[in-house]
C-alpha cells in the first residue's frame, strides 16, 4: 500500500498550519498544506487535519462560517466514508460546527458548541493536560494510546467551553463521545485543571464511528522537550515531548 | 490642480490658512516649499509635505541627536536605515541566519481608541519585519498606563482596551507574544504608551531591502492589501501634536482600522512570494505602508534607490468612489505594502496574492495591483484623472530636515558617597515584602498576558512569566535560540532621565543574560513630551546620551528604533522620560537556556552584582513615602565582568535558575523564583557581611544585578553567597526565611497574584 497522504487544511484565517504539518511529517506521514484555493485536490488525501487559527475571523461563532466552506464538503464526505479527521482548536470548532462531532444530529446542525470561555469570557493561553476518557479503541485515532493516557498540550483559545442542553450532554456521555477531558499531570480531573469551565471538563469529542476527533488544546505545541514547561533535568531538549504521542497514534491508525 | 496659496500672504494669515486646512506645517516650512517649487504647492503637495516633514516621519528634532547611538558591531547585518534592523544569530546548514527586529509606538491612537490603536500598532510593526523578507516569529508589548483604580475611568478603559487589541491582533495573525512589561503611573493618565516590538527570522541570502534595486527604472510599483479608504488621514501629523480632550472625536478619524484577518492572509501570501522570488533569483524592493500612506512609502522606496516615481492614483483600489486625491495618496489605511518588481514577475506576484490567496474574496476590494512605475528622473509625480496633482523633486520630499531646538545643560549630578544612606530610619525588611509584591509595578502580570497566545508556531521555549526574557527556538531542528526582553522604568525616568536611559539598556541586557543568552543588539523607542518645551526636549537629548553611553559600554548596537514625541496633553500633563529598550539575545544551543523558577531544594543562592545605598525610584522607597535619593551610578567594568561570569556559568550548565533584580529588588526576585516553582521551593537567606550597602538597601535596592541558583560553588568578587533553596517543612509549608524569620510563600503568592485580577478578570 502506498504511504497514506494527509492534508493539513488552511482556511482564510488559519494560523497553525506550519507546526501542525511539521509534526505530521515528523511522525512519518506524507503531509501537505492545502490552501482553500486548492480545495478540489482534497479527495486525493487519506486523512485530514484541521489546524488552529481564526478561520473566517471567528465570525458569528468560532467555526461557524468555515463549516460551510467548500473545503468542508470534501471533509464531510470523507468523514462519512470513514476517513480519519483530526480537528485541533479552531479545527475542532469547525469539525463540531460541521456536525461531525459529537455527530448526534444532522450535518452542519451541531448539537453542542465550543463557545466563549468561562467563567470570564476571554482568550486563555495556558499549559494543560488532556486525559483520554474513553476506551482507547473507541476512537481510531486514539487506538494506539494506553488507557487513561495523559498528554501535555497548550490551551490557547477564547471559545473552548463545551456547552449543550442537558439532554445533549447526556447523549455525549452515553454515546461515548467524550474522548478527552482536562486533567492535572497526575491524571486527576477537576475544575482547576480546566482552563475554560468546559462542561464535563471536556477537552475533546469523537463521533459515533470513532474516525473523527476534535480536541481544543494543542498537543503540537508541546511537541519537543523545549516546549514543555516542566522539563526534567538532563532531557534532550530537542527530542520529542509528550504531545507527539497523539500524532504517533494518528500515524499508526493511518498505517494500520 | 487646486493649489494652496503661500505667495504674498502675511505670516499670520498663512498660519491660519494652514491650521484651517489641518496642516501642522509651520509658516517657514510652507515658504520653503513654495520657494523650492517656484510656485504655490498643490493641496496634495502640502499634505504630502505635512506628512513627510512631520516629526513622526522626519525625526526633524531628534535625528541629529540619534547619530550619537552606536549602530555598528560584529552582530549587525542591517543597521537602522530601513524598516527594521537585522542581527546575526548564527549558522545552520551552511546558511547565516539573522533576527529581524523593529520597535514602534502607537501611543496617541491608543489613548483615543485603545483597542484599534493598539491592534494597529501590532499590525504596523509586523509589516516592518515582514517587508525585510522575513518570517515573523514573535512580538512584545511594553505598556505604560495611567491610574486604573477607578473602574469608570478612561485610564482603565485604555488599559483594558489596549491589551484586548494587542491580543486580538497578535493571536489572529499567529505570532507568539513572548515579552513585554507594564507600568502604571498618574503621569500616563492623559498619554498611555503602547510600544510594540516584532521579531523575524531570515536567511542572509533572503534579505529584501526597502529600496528600489539598482537598474530598476521602469519597474512596476505594486500596491498590496486593503482597499484605500478614508481612515487614518492625517495620522502622521496627528502623532506629532499634543492631545486635547476636546478634539478626541475629531482625532478618531485619524486612527486606522485594523484587519488582522486580512493581515494573516497577506503574511502567508507574502511568504509564498518570497519563495517565488528566491526560486527565480530576483531582487525586488518591498516596503510597509505606514505614515504618509502610498505617497510616503512609494517616495521613500524609490528615493532610497536613487530614483523617482510616477504613480497613477486612479489605479489605486479604493473602498469608495470619488475620494479626494490627497486622501488616496496620504491616508494611512492599514494592511498595505508596496513592491517594486521587474515587469516580467509582476503577473506571477499578482497571481499569488489575487488568485492563490484570493485577497479580493478576503476583504472588500482588497488586492494586489500595479499603481505606477519607478522612473530615472528624480521627480515624484502623482496623477489623478487628467491632472498632475503632485510633481516635486523626490529628494526634497524625502530628504533630511532638521529643527534646531534649544537644549538646557544637564544639572550637575550630586556625587553620592558610598556610605551615605538615603532611607530614613530602620524599616522592617520582613513587614514590607508583602506590600512590595502587591505593588502595581511588581505584582503578577499573568491576568494580562494569559490573553495573549504565547505558544503559536510551536517554537516557544520560555513563555512570558517564566523568565526575564522570552525565548524561542524559531528554526525547526536547529538548536539556535532567540531571547527577547524589554525595559524602561518610568519611576527612574522621574528621578534622572539620562541615567534612567542607561538603566533601560542595562536592565534589558541583564534580562537576556539571565536566560543564558548573548546580548546581540538593541532597539529603542523614545517616548517623550513636546520638544518645543525646553525641559522635555532636554530630557530627550540627555536620554539619548544615556542610551549611547550604556550601549557603548556594553557593546550592544542599536539596529532599529522609533521616536514618539508630543506625549503631552493640552493641560500640560506630560509623561515622564520614557526611553524603552528591547534587547535581542542569541543562544547557540537552547539546551543551555536558564529559567527563573527555583529548581531544587538544597542548592546555593548567590547575588551577582553591585549593591548600593541609593534607592531613587525604588518601589520600597515609594511605599515608605520616601524619595530614596538618587539612582545608583553604574559601574560598567563590574557589569561587563558579571555578564561574562553569568553567561559562562550558564554555558557550563552550572546555573539552575536566574533572575535579574528589577522592580521590588532582590527579595521580590527571590519570591518570584519561589512562585515559579509552583510554591514548592522556598529559600533561606542570610544577610551577607561586608557588602557595600545596608541590609534594607541590599534587599530592596533595584537593578543591582541577578539572583542565581547554582549547582556548583561560584567564586568571584561579585558573586556573594546569600543562602540556600529549601523544600517544604515537616508540615508541608514552604517559606522564605531571612535571618531566622520566615514568611509563608503561599501568603506572599496571594499578595502578588491578585492585584491586577480586578482590572483583567
Amino acid at each position: 500500500m502506498a504511504s497514506p497522504k494527509v492534508a493539513v487544511l488552511v482556511f482564510p484565517g488559519t494560523n497553525s498550519e506550519v507546526e501542525t504539518w511539521r509534526i505530521c511529517r515528523d511522525v512519518g506521514l506524507d503531509s501537505d498544506v492545502v490552501h482553500w484555493s486548492r480545495a478540489q485536490t482534497l479527495p486525493d488525501y487519506d486523512a485530514y487535519v484541521l489546524p488552529g487559527g481564526f478561520a473566517y475571523e471567528d465570525r458569528i461563532r468560532a467555526g461557524a462560517v468555515p463549516a460551510h466552506d467548500p473545503m468542508m464538503d470534501y471533509v464531510i464526505e470523507a468523514a462519512q466514508g470513514g476517513k480519519l479527521v483530526l480537528g485541533i482548536c479552531n479545527g475542532a470548532q469547525i469539525v463540531l460546527e460541521a456536525g461531525l462531532v459529537p455527530g448526534t444530529g444532522p450535518v452542519r446542525k451541531p448539537t453542542a458548541a465550543f463557545t466563549k470561555n468561562g467563567p470570564v469570557p476571554h482568550f486563555v493561553c495556558k499549559h494543560v493536560y488532556l486525559k483520554l476518557a474513553v476506551d482507547p479503541g473507541r476512537c481510531a485515532i486514539t487506538a494506539a494510546l494506553e488507557r487513561d493516557a495523559v498528554i501535555p498540550a497548550w490551551a490557547a483559545h477564547g471559545e473552548g467551553r463545551l456547552a449543550a442542553t442537558t439532554d445533549h450532554l447526556q447523549e455525549i456521555v452515553d454515546g461515548g463521545h467524550l474522548a478527552f477531558v482536562y486533567a492535572h499531570a497526575d491524571g486527576t480531573v477537576d475544575e482547576r485543571a480546566t482552563p475554560n469551565a468546559s462542561a464535563l471538563f471536556c477537552a475533546g469529542l469523537t463521533n459515533k464511528a470513532g474516525n473523527v476527533l476534535a480536541i481544543m488544546p494543542h498537543p503540537e505545541r508541546d511537541a519537543w522537550n523545549f516546549n514543555h514547561p516542566r522539563r526534567r533535568e538532563g532531557t534532550d531538549i530537542l527530542a520529542p515531548s509528550g504531545g507527539v504521542k497523539l500524532f504517533s497514534a494518528f500515524a499508526k491508525a493511518l498505517k494500520s | 490642480m487646486r493649489s494652496f496659496r503661500v505667495d504674498g500672504l502675511p505670516d499670520e494669515v498663512l498660519r491660519q490658512a494652514a491650521s484651517q486646512a489641518g496642516l501642522a506645517l509651520r509658516v517657514d516650512e510652507l515658504r520653503r516649499i513654495a520657494q523650492t517649487l517656484g510656485r504655490d504647492p498643490s493641496m496634495v503637495e502640502v499634505h504630502a509635505f505635512d506628512a513627510q516633514w512631520s516629526e513622526h516621519c522626519s525625526y526633524k528634532s531628534s535625528r541629529h541627536h540619534l547619530r550619537k547611538l552606536p549602530t555598528d558591531g560584529p552582530t549587525v547585518m542591517q543597521g537602522p536605515a530601513e524598516d527594521a534592523g537585522i542581527l546575526h544569530l548564527g549558522e545552520w546548514n551552511g546558511e547565516r541566519y539573522g533576527v529581524v527586529i523593529a520597535h514602534e509606538s502607537h501611543n496617541h491612537p491608543s489613548q483615543v481608541v485603545p483597542f484599534e490603536g493598539a491592534a494597529t500598532g501590532v499590525g504596523g510593526i509586523v509589516r516592518d519585519v515582514l517587508c525585510m523578507g522575513a518570517e515573523v516569529i514573535g512580538i512584545a508589548d511594553p505598556l505604560r498606563f495611567g491610574r486604573i483604580d477607578d473602574p469608570q475611568s478612561h485610564q482603565r478603559y485604555v488599559a483594558q482596551g489596549a491589551v484586548d487589541g494587542i491580543a486580538a491582533y497578535g493571536n489572529a495573525i499567529g505570532v507568539p507574544n513572548i515579552a513585554g512589561d507594564v507600568y502604571f503611573d498618574e503621569r500616563f493618565d492623559d498619554n498611555c504608551l503602547v510600544n510594540v516590538v516584532a521579531l523575524g527570522l531570515i536567511k542572509e541570502s533572503g534579505i529584501i531591502h526597502s529600496a528600489a534595486p539598482p537598474n530598476s527604472a521602469g519597474w512596476d510599483i505594486v500596491l498590496v492589501g486593503k482597499a484605500t479608504d478614508t481612515s487614518g488621514f492625517g495620522g502622521a501629523a496627528f502623532s506629532s501634536v499634543t492631545l486635547d480632550e476636546e478634539d478626541a472625536d475629531a482625532n478618531k478619524g485619524a486612527v486606522q482600522v485594523p484587519d488582522p484577518f486580512l493581515k494573516n492572509v497577506i503574511m502567508r501570501a507574502s511568504y509564498r512570494v518570497f519563495e517565488h522570488l528566491r526560486e527565480r533569483n530576483i531582487t525586488a524592493g518591498f516596503k510597509d505602508l505606514g505614515a504618509g500612506g502610498i505617497m510616503g512609502c512609494s517616495a521613500e522606496i524609490c528615493s532610497s534607490g536613487g530614483f523617482g516615481a510616477i504613480i497613477d492614483l486612479d489605479d489605486v483600489n479604493t473602498a469608495m468612489k470619488n475620494m479626494p486625491p490627497e486622501v488616496i495618496a496620504i491616508g494611512e489605511t492599514q494592511e498595505r505594502l508596496c513592491w517594486v518588481l521587474p515587469g516580467d514577475v509582476t503577473a506571477d506576484v499578482l497571481q499569488i496574492y489575487n488568485e492563490e490567496f484570493s485577497l479580493p474574496q478576503i476583504a472588500r476590494h482588497a488586492c494586489a495591483t500595479v499603481i505606477g512605475a519607478v522612473q530615472q528622473q528624480k521627480q515624484y509625480v502623482l496623477r489623478h484623472g487628467d491632472e498632475i496633482v503632485m510633481d516635486v523633486p523626490i529628494d526634497f520630499l524625502t530628504g533630511t530636515i532638521r529643527d534646531e531646538l534649544p537644549v538646557r545643560a544637564m544639572s550637575e549630578r550630586k556625587v553620592t558617597g558610598a556610605h551615605r544612606r538615603y532611607i530614613d530610619g530602620e524599616p522592617s525588611i520582613w513587614a514590607l515584602l508583602p506590600q512590595v509584591l502587591a505593588h502595581r509595578d511588581v505584582c503578577s502580570r499573568e491576568p494580562l498576558y494569559v490573553r495573549y497566545d504565547g505558544v503559536v508556531r510551536g517554537t516557544t521555549v520560555l513563555p512570558r512569566g517564566s523568565a526575564d526574557a522570552g525565548v524561542i527556538a524559531p528554526l525547526h531542528g536547529s538548536p539556535l535560540g532567540v531571547a527577547l526582553s524589554v525595559a524602561g522604568n518610568p519611576r527612574y525616568g522621574k528621578v534622572d532621565p539620562p541615567l534612567a536611559a542607561e538603566y533601560a539598556v542595562l536592565e534589558s541586557v541583564r534580562k537576556v543574560v539571565a536566560v543564558g543568552a548573548r546580548p546581540l543588539g538593541l532597539t529603542d523607542c523614545l517616548n517623550f513630551g513636546n520638544p518645543q518645551n525646553v525641559d522635555h526636549y532636554s530630557e530627550l537629548v540627555h536620554s539619548i546620551d544615556g542610551l549611547a553611553i550604556a550601549a557603548k559600554e556594553l557593546g550592544t548596537p542599536y539596529v532599529s528604533g522609533n521616536v514618539s514625541l508630543y506625549n503631552e496633553s493640552k493641560s500640560g500633563n506630560a509623561i515622564p522620560a520614557s526611553p524603552i529598550v528591547a534587547c535581542v539575545g542569541g543562544l547557540n544551543d537552547v539546551s543551555t537556556v536558564v529559567g527563573a523558577a527555583f529548581h531544587r531544594p538544597g542548592s546555593t543562592l548567590y547575588f551577582i552584582g553591585t549593591p548600593h545605598n541609593a534607592m531613587g525610584g525604588a518601589v520600597a522607597a515609594e511605599l515608605l513615602g520616601q524619595t530614596g535619593g538618587p539612582l545608583a551610578p553604574i559601574d560598567y567594568e563590574a557589569v561587563r565582568r558579571q555578564i561574562a561570569f553569568v553567561l559562562d556559568a550558564a554555558q557550563r550548565g552550572t546555573l539552575l535558575s536566574a533572575h535579574a533584580i528589577g522592580n521590588g529588588g532582590l527579595l521580590a526576585a527571590v519570591a518570584k523564583m519561589a512562585f515559579l516553582s509552583g510554591n514548592c521551593i522556598g529559600a533561606s537567606l542570610t544577610t551577607p557581611f561586608g557588602i557595600s550597602a545596608g541590609a534594607f538597601e541590599f534587599y530592596y535596592g533595584e537593578c543591582t544585578g541577578w539572583v542565581v541558583e547554582s549547582a556548583a560553588e561560584l567564586t568571584l568578587p561579585d558573586a556573594v553567597r546569600i543562602g540556600m533553596t529549601t523544600g517544604p517543612d515537616y508540615e508541608g509549608g514552604v517559606g522564605i526565611e531571612i535571618d531566622g524569620e520566615t514568611l509563608d510563600v503561599d501568603e506572599l503568592y496571594e499578595a502578588w497574584r491578585t492585584p491586577l485580577v480586578e482590572v483583567y478578570p
